[in-house]
């Protein structure tokens, strides 16, 4: 269970997967920091994140929309991603947290986005696994 | 007739170098590919073509989905796809012009011969590195509070003559001169607004990079002339977008169109062909808040040209005026743009969406400034870090062909994780300084080993097929001196 970096011909794609919603979350975000950033320092503070959005896959988009937000606002890699995903009435909802690793610690390059393109995320024998293209 | 298929697409021949996927099924019209043989090997080689089909999809589009000489898989829309829809009853796609909004190259030229730079490519590249802010986090040129941002997205460049950042000799060669008067700041989030303010003027990482080069090719001594260039000058290239605030803003109207029209969007194979209907409030603020950021790019350009000049009076001990150092044209290659062309016989106004391509307009076409009104406008088509780039100029074709666009580079080959198993960074510094005399300074090793001069395709073969086509001829080519990215 974890992530995988895949080939794209000009961006990233990262494939992981995890026992249930929350762990493939973390972990697709763990492939969006290894994007980032081969070998993250262990410094850093922890820091929330709290999304909701009207299905599993928009969640999953906004998560990683907002995880790649506050890397540019508070300066910071996010890493050691952990997530626990439910669902709310209408909408869905991801509690999560990071470590910011502050960016002069580590030898980071750039992400700027996530997309849509070709995203998968679903349940499997196993919990659950997806696919999600990042625009470098 | 002659064919070619690549899985369950099968294109025709129309004539040399103009390839087409005949109009079948859903498709609102036939898409055309405009390339050799060997860049179609390339071109069939990903999900390009499927990618360029499913353009043809989007409500409105005229003519034809046109795929560049350079065009590789993107997301949703190609890279290097150039897609017109009826700005009436059509609709304006962000997936169609990308995340990185007007992500564009610029280039300034000096009056250096490459003779008065040996000796100093050393101390150059180091004094660029330590005073252009690139890679992650690495800061702008420029701390913006609220109301700079706000001033940048409304007035582009001119902001930037008021605040002693720029001439009005660089707006007049700019593309709309630096300006896009359609913006409307209030349409960008506050989000999009919190990430660029720590961005302005920074070239960001990825593929973006600043290049000092030489002028080594002059194919068109009349239209070289006109464009103030001539063989062993120096001159810089810039390649950079509009950074976070314009990734959050493509961003934002997906998400946005995905809530808001759905309807379309299911209608559509690949939900990053995003749309909003012509006319609808959405694709009004979409067009307000693009503009905008176009706006903000171009700020980022010129700030990152504005240090270029300053470290060059630094390095060469005289005023950047006294060099010449003047912005011979800045170029959008992500962009959509209300023009009018004509189509069977019939002047209709269009959103042109260029994703990885470049506008490439002939002499005539009012939008060109008065410098190269008679000339045809300039085009700067970026190559890898160890080949050459070229300028080009926009050719007599270009209307008829592809609404007045061509190439924006050399089109990736490899995947960046293969790169990185291929290349070592520093190996290839180091082979690039003995051999080629290029000296490549960056944030991350990484990143040079992504953007390795094997991982593109041949930029000599795709200029070739866009001069030969007459969409961007051929005018001058450059050799990198010293390179700088993130």
């Amino acid at each position: 269970m974890g992530f995988t970096l895949r080939d794209h011909t000009a961006d990233v794609a990262v494939e992981a997967d995890g026992e249930s919603l929350g762990a493939v979350f973390a972990a697709v975000a763990d492939g969006l920091t290894a994007a980032m950033c081969d070998d993250p320092a262990e410094t850093g503070d922890r820091f929330s994140v709290a999304v909701r959005a009207e299905g599993r896959e928009a969640l999953l988009f906004d998560y990683l929309d907002q995880l790649i937000y506050e890397r540019d606002v508070r300066g910071v890699l996010p890493a050691a991603h952990e997530a626990t995903v439910r669902r709310e009435g209408d909408e869905w909802a991801v509690e999560a947290s990071a470590r910011g690793v502050p960016f002069a610690d580590v030898d980071a390059r750039d992400v700027k986005a996530v997309t849509y393109s070709e995203m998968r995320l679903a349940e499997t024998d196993a919990g659950w696994e997806a696919y999600v293209v990042f625009d470098v | 007739m002659e064919t070619r298929e690549f899985g369950d697409i099968e294109l025709r021949r129309v004539r040399e170098h103009v390839w087409e996927i005949p109009r079948e099924g859903e498709m609102n019209a036939p898409a055309r590919v405009l390339a050799s043989e060997a860049l179609l090997d390339h071109i069939g080689d990903d999900k390009t073509l499927e990618q360029l089909r499913n353009a043809t999809h989007l409500p409105g589009i005229t003519k034809h989905a046109i795929c560049m000489p350079d065009g590789h898989q993107g997301y949703g829309f190609p890279v290097g796809g150039v897609g017109a829809t009826d700005a009436t009853d059509g609709c304006l796609s962000p997936g169609a012009v990308g995340y990185d909004i007007n992500c564009g190259v610029r280039m300034m030229t000096t009056n250096l011969t490459y003779e008065d730079l040996q000796g100093h490519e050393e101390e150059l590249v180091d004094a660029l590195f330590e005073a252009v802010p690139s890679g992650l986090g690495g800061g702008g040129v420029v701390k913006g509070d609220a109301e700079t941002i706000e001033d940048i997205l409304a007035r582009g460049m001119r902001w930037a003559v008021d605040a002693g950042y720029a001439t009005d000799d660089d707006l007049a060669h700019c593309e709309d001169e630096g300006f896009r008067d359609d913006a409307r700041p209030e349409f960008v989030s506050q989000k999009a607004k919190d990430r660029g303010r720590n961005q302005i003027g920074s070239l960001g990482s990825g593929n973006h990079f600043l290049e000092v080069q030489r002028v080594t090719d002059v194919y068109r001594e009349d239209v070289a002339e006109s464009f103030g260039l001539e063989a062993d000058q120096i001159v810089v290239l810039i390649h950079c977008g509009s950074r976070g605030l314009g990734h959050q803003t493509c961003t934002d109207y997906l998400r946005r169109i995905e809530k808001e029209h759905k309807d379309l969007l299911d209608e559509l194979p690949d939900k990053e062909l995003a749309a909003a209907p012509a006319g609808s409030a959405l694709a009004e603020e979409y067009y307000g808040a693009m503009c905008a950021a176009i706006n903000f790019a171009w700020v980022n350009r010129q700030l990152i040209m504005h240090r270029t000049r300053e470290v060059f009076a630094d390095v060469f001990d005289r005023d950047w005026r006294d060099m010449e150092m003047r912005l011979l044209y800045d170029v959008a290659h992500n962009i959509a743009k209300k023009e009018v062309h004509e189509v069977d016989g019939e002047e209709r106004e269009l959103y042109v969406h260029r994703k990885g391509a470049t506008r490439a307009f002939p002499a005539g076409r009012p939008e060109l400034p008065p410098a190269y009104a008679d000339v045809g406008q300039p085009v700067i088509i970026p190559g890898s870090m160890g080949a050459g780039s070229y300028v080009l100029r926009g050719g007599d074709q270009s209307l008829d062909l592809t609404f007045g666009s061509t190439a924006h580079g050399a089109g990736r080959l490899m995947s960046r994780t293969k790169a990185k198993q291929e290349y070592w960074g520093e190996t290839v510094q180091d082979e690039l300084r003995e051999q080629e005399k290029i000296y490549v300074k960056a944030q991350s090793g990484a990143t040079v080993a992504e953007e390795a001069p094997g991982v593109y395709k041949d930029v000599d073969e795709v200029v070739r097929v866009s001069d030969e086509l007459g969409i961007g001829d051929k005018v001058a080519r450059t050799f990198p001196v010293c390179n700088i990215k993130g």
